[in-house]
Formats: structure tokens, C-alpha cells, sequence
């Protein structure tokens, strides 16, 4: 939408003025503590600047003072909502650094779990994204769907949200029969679901009028800011870490990267839908796929220091890439973690994407951004 | 005639009860907690599973989250309070109206939880420096049981007496 | 190029080297830490595209290093005044502004900016380096040439202190509106 015409008195012009108001730190959109100074003319937003930090919670100075094992909670409380694959990421640099061999067996049950966790976190940014639109229904039946998910990972992790299950050389805990046929039952489970979701809120008049043509992004704009993940999928790019720079076992398993052109919020909700079908299509290979065998690998120092130099190691999360590079310097506590996180790179650019929007479509944007804020403040 | 009044209070007691009127103002007030939707962090995913369908704090009647503190009672504060957040979480507490109460959600409200290190120089080490609280419910995340604990705790301090009775535990084997 | 902090870990040092061939393994002090020779080591997997016209086409020197064990492409470090050339290079190839890190060498006197990019079509991995001093950390900013720098460069600022030179606007992004002080410095007491 543009900017509006004037339309003045011709009696009286009266000063025009904008005025400033703020969008959180606490708000019902319940993405978490973002500020949002956002000037106004009228309801059109004229510049929405972004201010973070209100749950700045210190990550990266923590992982100075912390070995590679004790920082391994801190991984799961990054982006809270896809817990299984930050883990995954930091492991997996150390492992990379250290060479260490994780056996097959512990590879698919962390590209299971990573997918179910992946699933989970879908369905609560749908919940929430039609939340934030007025419609309080769905995130009952996605909040159902959800606890099925967290009945089988709690079952193996003993945790519902922040897991901390895999360990550098594999996981601490393996996998019983229960949860395998516990997860196909989920898969059977959830596909008519996502036809009933399709039905129900996707093909609803009023979800697509609020939805198609909000808040475009170009894939130009998505390569300058860095924006990953559904958001430039939803451009049309079809970059996913999985494909891209292959880790675990994604390489052995068949999957598409689901993208579409239009670049509009209407898009990034489809596409993430369709990454909910592909990760059950990569739960059920790796089911079939599973070997037999440890899921620890051999001789773990206990004392592990990584050599020195940089390393880098980059995941699919739920809301795009994220990469953890490790500086090391040959010590048991690492010289410096960077967490490169995509919900960053993806707010960084609202506020060139929102000029001259409605402030309730910027809502809906910003809801299509899939934003977790202790994803950005670290 | 005093034989006949304590027949009538016999006959009628199913049917009538005599109170003092705080005691019906306080079981109105536990049985209808309106919670300030003030999830933070992690404990949040957590409060919004507790008002979700399987655990349903609507039982409890506290499933109505009020976006503004003026038609809250309670704040749950689910989450971690940073130095940078802490003056606003001081506003919305001095904003809500009387009788208001707290209810600590999660280890980093209760104490700063994991992110408390030597040398730490963002986060408020636990809601009760700020203002006071009334229930504590650890964990970290606590289960959505565990929040649906916390408020029937509050509840108990409110009317003065537990809704739901405690299952007997069982004895620990010896080992 | 390769900093002095670099310990010399021999079976490291087989797998990376400036052009692309294993370098002859370093003789270690302790008989006992080293692993017997290795057998051929593998060639480095190629790059993808647009690898090689960079690599024949930069001004940068960009040098290829093994993507299995650093988790990057190409490599190199430059100097300060070469920072914006190289983001513009970036730019051109068609990448992606990935982060940037700032790492505080206390020991070195020196501070370390890293940028990384990445290409959102074929996924080629590169990382920049640059040192400037303790005392004076100043570097360009290239936040012209790709806007997504504007937050990582803020945060940068915050944690380490450094300047970016020609930042529209280097307030503290994370950090309490007021802070002074730069947590991730290696010298800092809360």
C-alpha cells in the first residue's frame, strides 16, 4: 500500500504532524521483547525502527566461560523453539574441529529429532501467527498437535522444550521402539491434518485477503540483508543449509526445498505448510533408514580442547541459517563463539520493507517473519 | 426457640451458607485470575502450552491473558528480566490496579536461572529484586503443571485454603 | 597470513595450505602427540561456483581451505583500507552478507573483524579477515554496500568497541541505550 493522498479542509489546514509510538517491549504478539519505534502518519507507518536487546541474556560471553559441554544448555535457550537444531550446530563445529566420528545411528536420530523439532516449531509459529491476525482457534489445534510431538521427545530427552540431547560425539540417550512407532503413528497423524489446516485456515477469504500482496521482499533485498530460512524461500530462492552445504545425513535422504516467486507474506506461510509435509517425508526415511548400533562415538576426551583456528558450522533452523563459528585456542573453553542467528538478518530488514504500510499489515509481516527475539538479543 | 434456630441452620446449611464478605470477594478473585500477557523467553512457549488445549487453564478460569496491565490481576513473569527491560517490567507492575499478585515463572524469575556467571552484566538476578512475588514455580522451563501448581498455590493463598486436594504420595522405596 | 596463535597441530596442518596442496608436516616435539604419517591425504573437495572467476579475479587473494573440517570456502585477510573492496567484490559475485565477528586478541594487541558471506544459490562460503589495533580499533564500514551490515556492525561496536568508519548510526544496539562499557573485550570486569 502507498502512502495516502492529503485530503485537507479547504477551510482550515490544519498542522500536520507524525507522531511516534511504540510497538512493545511488551506486546500481545507474543514473538517475545521487541521494541518497535514506529512513526506514524495517521495509520501508515513512515519509518518502524527496531530496538533489541530487552532480553540480551549474554550467550556468547557465556560460552568464555564455560567448557564445550557446559555450554550445551545454553545452545537449547538461543531459539528455544527449535532447540534440537542450535544443539545440533554447536556439536557439530566441535566435532568438525575435533574429528570426531559420530556413528550412523546417532546421525538419523538427530535428523529425526531435528525434523520433529522442526515440525513443533511450525505449528507454534502458526498458532501464534493467526494469533496475531484475530483468529484464536488454530492455536488450539496446533498446540495439540504439538504436545504429541513433545510426549515422544520427552520420552527420550525427559524434556519438553529445552532438550540439550545430543552430545559432542553423539547423544546420551538412545532411541526405544516406542518412539519409533510412536513417530509413525505421529506422521500418519499429521498428514490429514495439514489437509485439515489447508481447509480450515489457509483457504479461509480472510486469511488470504490479509495475507496476499503484504509486506513483498525481493530476493535482492533478502541477499543484502543476509534473510534466510522461509523468508527467502518465500522470494523465490531455493537456499536451504540442507542442500546447500549438506551435514548429518540429509545427503542420503530425498527431500524437496519447497520456494515460491511471489515474495509476499502469503508465501512464507505456504512455504513453511509444505516444510511441515517434507519433514514428515524425512522422518519417515529416517525411520526406514535407522542402523543399528552405538550412538556415542569412541573415545570422547574428557578433557576436550579443539585445536587452534576458526571453525564454522551451519544448520537449517526452523526460521534459516544458523551458523556458530568457534575460535579456539587450543584450551578446553573456547576464545570466542559467534552465534549467527537468522531472525537478525531477517528483522534487519523490516524496517526498509515496511515504509508506507499499514500498521496492521506490518503486524501480519512481521508475524510472516517468524521472529523469535532471544533469537536476536542472544 | 434456640432449639428451633439451630434446626433451621441444620435444615438449611446445604442450601445457604454465612460468610463474611471477603471471604466471597477473595473466591471470586482466585477462581477469575486475569494473567498479563508477559511472556518473556523460554517459560513463555510453556504458559502459552499451559492456556492451550491439553492442560487448559480455562478450568482454573485465568485463560483470559489481558495484553494490558490495567485489567490484569496477575503477572506471570515467564521468562528472563535483563537490566535494559527491567525499568518497563517495573511499569506494567506500578500500572496494574489493586489487588494485584506475581507469580514467578521459571528459573531465570525466580533467580536469574543459567544465566548467572561471574562477571555477568545483563540480567536482573530474579523478579523479587524489582517488587515483591507471591508464588514461585521453578523449573526451566516448569512444566505447564507446574504453572497450573502456581496458580492453584495462589489460589490457596487467596481464599486460604487448596481447591484440588493433593493425591497421597506414595512412599519412596527404601534404597 | 596465518596468525602466530595458530598452534602447529601437524595433522592439522596436512589438510589446509595457501594453494590447495598438502604442506609437508611440521616435526612435533613430542614423538608421543604425533599421529604416524598420513596416508595420501584427500584432495580438497572444488568450491562451487562462482569459485573459480574469484579466484582468478581477485584483487583479495582469496585462497580455497578445506569446507569438511573449517566450514568455510575460501579465505583471507586483508588490511583495513581493503575491506570495502572486498564487500563490493562480494556484492558483485552475487553473495550474501552471512555476520560479522569481532575477536579481541588481548595477547596481540590487535582486534579481528571476520565477515562472512555466503551465496544463496550455490552456497559457496567465504571469510574475511582484518586486524586493526587495540587502541585505536577503526575500520570502513560496508554497510553502503550491503545494508544488513548495519546491525551486525552495531553489535560489533558493542561488544568490542570498534569504530565503523561512515555508520550512519554505530548507537548501542543490544546494550542498554546508555552503555559505555564493551562486554566481549577480553580486559573487561563487569
Amino acid at each position: 500500500m502507498t502512502a495516502p493522498e492529503l485530503i485537507e479542509s479547504p477551510s482550515e489546514r490544519a498542522p500536520r504532524e507524525n507522531f511516534v509510538l511504540n510497538l512493545g517491549p511488551q506486546h500481545p504478539a507474543t514473538h517475545g521483547v521487541l521494541r518497535v519505534k514506529l512513526t506514524m502518519d495517521g495509520e501508515f507507518i513512515t519509518r518502524a525502527e527496531p530496538v533489541c536487546g530487552y532480553i540480551h541474556r549474554m550467550q556468547e560471553k557465556m560460552a568464555e566461560n564455560r567448557t564445550f559441554a557446559q555450554f550445551l544448555p545454553n545452545t537449547s535457550r538461543i531459539d528455544y523453539l527449535s532447540a534440537m537444531t542450535y544443539t545440533h550446530a554447536f556439536v557439530g563445529a566441535v566435532e568438525r574441529a575435533a574429528k570426531l566420528q559420530v556413528p550412523p545411528r546417532a546421525e538419523y536420530i538427530r535428523v529425526i529429532t531435528s525434523e520433529l523439532n522442526r515440525i513443533s516449531s511450525h505449528l507454534v509459529w502458526w498458532g501464534a501467527f493467526l494469533l496475531d491476525l484475530g483468529g484464536f482457534t488454530p492455536l488450539l489445534y496446533a498446540f495439540d498437535d504439538r504436545e504429541k510431538i513433545l510426549d515422544l521427545l520427552e520420552a527420550i530427552t525427559g524434556a519438553r522444550l529445552t532438550y540439550s540431547y545430543y552430545r559432542i560425539g553423539g547423544l546420551y540417550n538412545d532411541v526405544d521402539d516406542a518412539f519409533l512407532s510412536g513417530t509413525r503413528a505421529f506422521v500418519s497423524h499429521m498428514r490429514p491434518r495439514l489437509k485439515m489446516y489447508r481447509e480450515l485456515v489457509t483457504d479461509n477469504i480472510i486469511l488470504r485477503k490479509r495475507l496476499i500482496g503484504i509486506g513483498p521482499v525481493s530476493a535482492e533485498m533478502c541477499r543484502k540483508y543476509g534473510a534466510s530460512g522461509p523468508v527467502l524461500r518465500g522470494s523465490g530462492v531455493a537456499y536451504d543449509v540442507r542442500k546447500a552445504e549438506p551435514y548429518s545425513v540429509y545427503n542420503q535422504l530425498d527431500f524437496d526445498v519447497p520456494h515460491l516467486p511471489e515474495g509476499d507474506s502469503m508465501a512464507r506461510y505456504l512455504v513453511r505448510l509444505e516444510e511441515i509435509a517434507q519433514s514428515l517425508r524425512i522422518i519417515e526415511q529416517g525411520i526406514d533408514k535407522l542402523p543399528s548400533g552405538p550412538v556415542m562415538a569412541e573415545k570422547v576426551p574428557r578433557v576436550l580442547k579443539l585445536p587452534a583456528g576458526d571453525y564454522c558450522y551451519a544448520v537449517e533452523a526452523a526460521r534459516g541459517r544458523f551458523m556458530v563459528r568457534i575460535v579456539s585456542d587450543n584450551k578446553e573453553i573456547p576464545y570466542r563463539v559467534k552465534l549467527r542467528t537468522p531472525c537478525l538478518s531477517n528483522l534487519s530488514l523490516f524496517e526498509e520493507a515496511s515504509r508506507g504500510m499499514l500498521l496492521p499489515d506490518a503486524l501480519a509481516f512481521m508475524g510472516s517473519l517468524d521472529l523469535v527475539i532471544p533469537d536476536i538479543d542472544r | 426457640m434456640e432449639t428451633q434456630d439451630d434446626q433451621i441452620l441444620k435444615d438449611c446449611a446445604p442450601f445457604v451458607r454465612f460468610g463474611k464478605l471477603d471471604e466471597l470477594l477473595d473466591l471470586g478473585r482466585a477462581n477469575s485470575l486475569w494473567p498479563l500477557t508477559f511472556g518473556l523467553a523460554c517459560c513463555a512457549i510453556e504458559m502459552m502450552a499451559a492456556g492451550a488445549s491439553r492442560f487448559d487453564l480455562a478450568r482454573f478460569g485465568a485463560e483470559v491473558f489481558r495484553p494490558s496491565p490495567r485489567q490484569a490481576d496477575v503477572m506471570i513473569v515467564a521468562g528472563t528480566i535483563n537490566k535494559k527491560m527491567a525499568a518497563a517490567v517495573k511499569t506494567l507492575y506500578d500500572q496494574m490496579p489493586e489487588p494485584k499478585w506475581v507469580i514467578a515463572m521459571g528459573n531465570c524469575a525466580i533467580s536469574g536461572g543459567p544465566f548467572v556467571f561471574p562477571g555477568q552484566y545483563a540480567v536482573v538476578e530474579g523478579v523479587d529484586k524489582l517488587f515483591p512475588v507471591d508464588v514461585f514455580v521453578p523449573g526451566c522451563p516448569p512444566r505447564p503443571e507446574g504453572l497450573i501448581e502456581g496458580i492453584l498455590k495462589l489460589e490457596e493463598k487467596l481464599t486460604g485454603k487448596r481447591r484440588w486436594p493433593v493425591p497421597p504420595s506414595q512412599p519412596t522405596q527404601a534404597s | 597470513m596465518a596468525s602466530s596463535s595458530f598452534a602447529t597441530n601437524a595433522s592439522f596442518m596436512t589438510a589446509t595450505a595457501s594453494n590447495g596442496t598438502p604442506a609437508p608436516a611440521s616435526p612435533a616435539a613430542n614423538p608421543v602427540a604425533v599421529p604416524p604419517v598420513p596416508a595420501p591425504v584427500q584432495p580438497v573437495a572444488p568450491p562451487p561456483e562462482p569459485a573459480p572467476a574469484l579466484l582468478a579475479g581477485s584483487v583479495i587473494q582469496l585462497h580455497v581451505v578445506d569446507h569438511a573440517i573449517k566450514g568455510v570456502h575460501l579465505e583471507t585477510t586483508v588490511s583495513p583500507d581493503q575491506v570495502i573492496a572486498s564487500a563490493l567484490e562480494m556484492d558483485q559475485a552475487g553473495l550474501a552478507l552471512d555476520t560479522i565477528t569481532g575477536v579481541d586478541w588481548l595477547a596481540e594487541k590487535q582486534m579481528e573483524v571476520v565477515y562472512d558471506y555466503f551465496h544463496p544459490v550455490t552456497g559457496l562460503r567465504v571469510a574475511i579477515r582484518s586486524r586493526v589495533s587495540r587502541e585505536d580499533p577503526e575500520i570502513p564500514s560496508i554497510s553502503q554496500v550491503f545494508p544488513g551490515a548495519n546491525w551486525h556492525e552495531r553489535e560489533t561496536h558493542d561488544f568490542f568497541g570498534i569504530i565503523f568508519a561512515g555508520h550512519p548510526n554505530l548507537e548501542p544496539f543490544l546494550l542498554p541505550e546508555d552503555a559505555t562499557y564493551h562486554p566481549l573485550r577480553k580486559d573487561f570486569a563487569s
